[in-house]
């Protein structure tokens, strides 16, 4: 998957992360693609509800050593 | 295409304090980053947070055990300061603050003293006029 930002949201505490997503996303062209990285474990739902809000796309959620890399495509 | 949502919060916010704060604008700036119509009206001690420089730093005094917990999320940046959480809801056009109009006249203040990012100075009917469409409406204080 080709990345377009990477936005680091790591140790930072909701709603850190996902104001630092919804900043970048505001800025990103639709089709774009965002991957941000967090340690809070509330950042994989909250993004979800957002996206669904909003009406973003949450391609795919990992998680490794307690880091979730949540990737996101921006609309149109 | 972004979805229109038609959802809306108001928040009446009644303390300057830390942990009154946080919980109203962290609701409202994420609100309003979600599409959501949000608003915040102060009043009371609230209005005290409106003041032109004023920074957050104080807890409760129920909970001042906690003051240096709090200050370790800061100085490390895990949260966000109140400024920039309201900056970044105001940048989406959807949040608006109100200042209570009878409290700015009981503490004596001059609608000068309040932050630019103040909408206006409201009486209860015009913040009544405006939250009686809200989805979710609270009261922190």
């Amino acid at each position: 998957m080709k990345i377009d930002l990477v936005v680091d949201a790591r140790f930072k505490s909701c709603p850190g992360p996902l104001l630092a997503l919804a900043e970048a996303v505001s800025k990103a062209k639709p089709g774009q693609k965002v991957k941000l990285l967090a340690t809070d474990p509330a950042t994989p739902s909250d993004v979800r509800e957002w996206a669904s809000s909003v009406g973003h796309r949450v391609l795919e959620v990992k998680e490794a050593d307690g880091v979730y890399e949540i990737y996101v495509e921006v609309s149109g | 295409m972004v979805k229109v949502l038609l959802a809306k919060i108001s928040i009446i916010v009644a303390s300057d304090k830390l942990d009154k704060l946080y919980p109203a604008i962290t609701l409202a700036g994420t609100a309003a980053v979600s599409g959501w119509e949000a608003e915040l009206f102060f009043t009371f001690w609230g209005l005290l947070a409106l003041r032109k420089g004023y920074e957050p730093s104080e807890v409760s005094l129920d909970y001042q055990e906690y003051g240096g917990k709090l200050a370790e999320a800061f100085a490390s940046g895990s949260l966000p300061s109140w400024k920039n959480i309201i900056a970044q809801g105001k940048a989406t056009g959807k949040l608006k603050v109100y200042a209570c109009s009878t409290t700015l006249e009981l503490l004596g203040l001059d609608e000068k003293v309040l932050e630019t990012f103040v909408d206006g100075v409201v009486g209860a009917a015009s913040f009544l006029g405006k939250a009686k469409s809200a989805n979710v409406t609270l009261f922190i204080s």
